[in-house]
């Protein structure tokens, strides 16, 4: 029996190790590559005016919808900076998804919006529409009145009521740099047929300062949760998705900004309701509609055009907020299994798949049996106090060298902090991450799974303090 | 110590060393990157500040004498004649010529053999700027590089559209593939009405259907309208692509003899083609295609509808009035609905899809 349980014990150790070599040799791979595309990209867009897009005859309009709800404290600031967004032809369609609160009210009268008689196709399905307003004032603006029906549902009213051929998709609380969709589109106007969709950098606006719906300053928040999300945005962003992205791999286009063709997603049947996970959902079917169709296709990620949001600053609002995007992973994971190791998707089937499979969705189960086996064996004494220390100070050190290389894209990107003291903040921060935050983040995880497979579909309130006071 | 110890130790001093060196190296990069960005502007400013000098003299002996003063500081000399470049026309550039020939000329040319595409570029941009006909031999060794560095090329040489540079943009336009195809599209719209004959030339060749699309677009985005009539012979093209193009060109050009054309295109098999070629109808306000575009407005596709709703709506007086009898009906819903919106859109400014 004790024979046994050592042999079990050891076994779980080396899945373990072999876990914590191979995930750390991806993500110092994608760091390799990231640098590699950070450079080529820069190169390609150094003597790139964008504006010379608004001279293009043949750049294609896009509908930028944005699904709200409850949003009432952000909502007019979002729309302002949507509206004052540089391109040549574009619409913004805000769905105000059933809101109790006075989001639409506050529409209505900053706007000066009136009920029209649009008609639209319902090409997709969705919750009932109550009204559509417009504006004289702002020709650009539609605003979707509809029944409480989630995030995937009015982004398909969105999609339905939508006009042009690529339609972005923008959280109402999220603020876009003013020549964002004139970077994002780049991809659309090189290759028009391949393209399918694209996607920008999230950066956190907490600390920042905003005005009339732009970012003015650059700060670091003083919030702890706060400077914690900005390295794991970094490492997510810039470290992350555009090494997957060179690789072809990325399975992720962010829900707070993506610029898509409306035509596949279309055919793909719009975004899938029964989800929380809608943005990596709608990219997954993507990929498994064009490879069905055997069509060529490209999903790229752009490491320029930014989309400011709002982190969470509570730990109660951010486990909420990473609960609601693991059980989102699970059900878009478990959803489309055929496609895991399934050679006929190509690198996505074999590698994609896999990737999230093992390292997101299994990642904090193995995590968790890591440090139950490490308790476990420290107390039956099998292993030496010492090198249980090194190990662990093994484990932080090789976490912060990952989020200092995520630091180092941010420095060769237009993503850095402008003073010195915040490379240094952000630098003991990345130390301390590995700490008690990594472990914290591990418990939410394995939580969120638990209320997966209970089936809970809740979104969870996310209270936002606002732009305004974004200091 | 055990070797496991021993190994964990190794590893353990080679990432905190890893790390504490990338940390500095973040760090001194930072500070580096600071001072030479200061000394970069305190440089741009002194430049700036001559060359906006010659620029206001006119004087071409003070632009050789800023020329030969600042020839040391290529870096910024050659980042102020971009930025200055792209915005002074006429006798301002002349000067910016003078301080381009006669400074940093010779430092481009050497850029232009570097391995690094982003001089290479640099160097072409200023060429692009500052160009001389007389260089055409030059830049057409470059028509061999990557794609991006070919197009700053052929941009270079549309602004001097002779027969012969004409001639190298259309056959690169041919022979290449990919994405710059579209890009040719923005260089030869630059070109105007000089392409016409180019681009029926190349309207004869066998082409593929992405190219020859193109090709249709420029001659209604320009517009071409001598080739009306090669685009009205491909409205009975096989491929669909093409004949949404055929409709949207046609609604360009508005020349009232294509209007045949355009309704034949409303009857197409292909929804898209019909909306496209509504749209059109309604844009060159041909009284004899009401009828049609009333019909349209019952079509089951909601872009046909749509279309021909915003077609009738230009159409002026009696377009509203047939507008006005189909909201009025009862049978068809969706056209009704059509034609409601429609008529409240013209109090809320909008466009056609």
């Amino acid at each position: 029996m004790g024979d046994m349980f050592h042999l079990l014990l050891h076994a779980f150790s080396i899945l373990i190790l072999a876990y914590f070599f191979l995930i750390n040799a991806f993500y110092l791979l994608f760091i390799v590559l990231s640098l590699f595309g950070l450079f080529r990209h820069r190169e390609l867009t150094r003597f790139v005016s964008f504006k010379e897009v608004f001279r293009l005859p043949l750049v294609k309009p896009i509908s930028v919808i944005a699904p709200a709800h409850n949003e009432e404290k952000t909502i007019v600031e979002s729309v302002r900076a949507l509206l004052s967004l540089e391109y040549p032809v574009f619409e913004v369609i805000v769905v105000n998804d059933g809101s109790s609160d006075r989001t639409l009210d506050k529409l209505i009268s900053s706007f000066e919006l009136e009920r029209s008689r649009w008609v639209f196709r319902k090409v997709v399905a969705h919750q009932p529409v109550k009204g559509i307003y417009k504006s004289r004032a702002y020709p650009k603006l539609v605003v979707v009145d509809k029944v409480n029906g989630k995030k995937a549902d009015a982004l398909n009213a969105g999609l339905n009521i939508s006009r042009y051929p690529l339609f972005c998709a923008v959280d109402s609380d999220s603020l876009l740099e003013k020549d964002a969709l004139l970077k994002m589109v780049r991809p659309f106007l090189e290759d028009p047929e391949k393209t399918v969709a694209a996607g920008g950098i999230i950066r956190l606006a907490n600390g920042c300062t905003v005005e009339g719906g732009q970012v003015l300053e650059v700060r670091l928040p003083r919030n702890a949760l706060a400077r914690f999300q900005i390295i794991e945005y970094f490492r997510a962003f810039l470290g992350g998705r555009i090494g997957l992205g060179m690789l072809k791999s990325m399975l992720i286009v962010s829900g707070a900004f993506g610029l898509f063709r409306k035509d596949v997603a279309l055919q793909c049947g719009g975004y899938r309701t029964g989800t929380i996970g809608e943005d990596m959902d709608l990219i997954v079917r993507m990929r498994r509609h064009l490879h069905n169709m055997k069509r060529p296709y490209e999903i790229r990620f752009i490491p320029d055009p930014i989309c400011w949001t709002e982190a969470p600053e509570t730990l109660r609002t951010l486990s909420r907020q990473r609960n609601r995007w693991h059980r989102g992973l699970l059900d878009t994971l478990l959803y489309n299994k055929a496609m895991l190791f399934n050679p006929r998707y190509g690198v996505t089937g074999l590698f994609a798949m896999p990737f999230y499979f093992v390292f997101e969705m299994l990642g904090p189960f193995i995590e968790l049996l890591g440090y139950l086996i490490f308790a476990v064996c420290i107390a039956l004494g099998l292993l030496n106090h010492w090198f249980a220390v090194l190990f662990f100070l093994v484990a932080v050190v090789l976490g912060t060298l990952l989020s200092l290389l995520s630091l180092l894209l941010g420095e060769y990107s237009s993503e850095r902090y402008p003073r010195l003291k915040d490379i240094l903040i952000l630098t003991l921060y990345s130390l301390f991450e590995n700490i008690l935050y990594r472990q914290w983040l591990t418990f939410v995880r394995i939580i969120a799974f638990i209320d997966f497979y209970k089936g809970k579909e809740e979104w969870g309130a996310m209270h936002k303090k606002g732009f305004a006071q974004a200091r | 110590m055990s070797p496991s110890l021993i190994l964990t130790l190794h590893a353990l001093l080679f990432l905190l060393l890893f790390s504490v060196c990338l940390f500095g190296f973040i760090i001194i990069r930072r500070l580096v990157l600071e001072r030479s960005q200061a000394l970069f502007r305190r440089v741009y400013g002194q430049i700036e500040k001559d060359v906006l000098e010659a620029i206001y003299r006119l004087d071409p002996d003070f632009s050789l004498a800023v020329a030969r003063k600042h020839k040391g500081q290529a870096g910024a000399l050659t980042q102020v004649l971009l930025d200055f470049g792209d915005n002074i026309v006429g006798d301002g550039r002349d000067q910016l010529r003078i301080i381009f020939n006669h400074s940093v000329r010779g430092h481009c040319v050497r850029r232009l053999e570097s391995r690094r595409t982003a001089k290479r570029l640099q160097s072409i941009r200023l060429f692009i700027i500052f160009f001389d006909p007389s260089e055409n031999a030059f830049l057409f060794r470059l028509l061999d590089d990557k794609p991006i560095i070919k197009l700053a090329v052929i941009t270079a040489l549309s602004r001097f559209p002779s027969a012969e540079t004409l001639s190298y943009i259309f056959t690169a336009f041919e022979k290449d593939t990919g994405f710059t195809v579209q890009a040719y599209f923005n260089v030869m719209f630059s070109l105007g009405d000089r392409i016409e004959q180019s681009v029926k030339k190349c309207m004869m060749r066998p082409l593929p259907v992405d190219k020859l699309g193109l090709l249709v677009e420029l001659i209604g985005a320009i517009p071409l309208r001598n080739l009306a009539e090669d685009v009205v012979a491909l409205a009975g093209h096989p491929d669909k692509e093409i004949r949404i193009r055929v409709a949207r060109t046609l609604g360009k050009l508005l020349i009232p003899e294509t209007a045949d054309t355009l309704v034949r295109l409303a009857s197409d098999e292909a929804w898209e083609v019909k909306a496209q070629a509504v749209k059109s109808l309604g844009k060159l306000k041909n009284m004899g295609a009401l009828d049609i575009l009333t019909q349209s407005l019952f079509s089951p596709f909601w872009y046909v509808r749509h279309n021909a709703g915003h077609g009738l709506a230009e159409m002026g007086e009696e377009g509203l009035r047939r507008l006005r009898k189909v909201a009025g009906q009862e049978e068809d819903k969706y056209a009704r609905d059509m034609s409601e919106m429609v008529l409240n859109d013209l109090i809320f400014p909008g466009e056609a899809a």
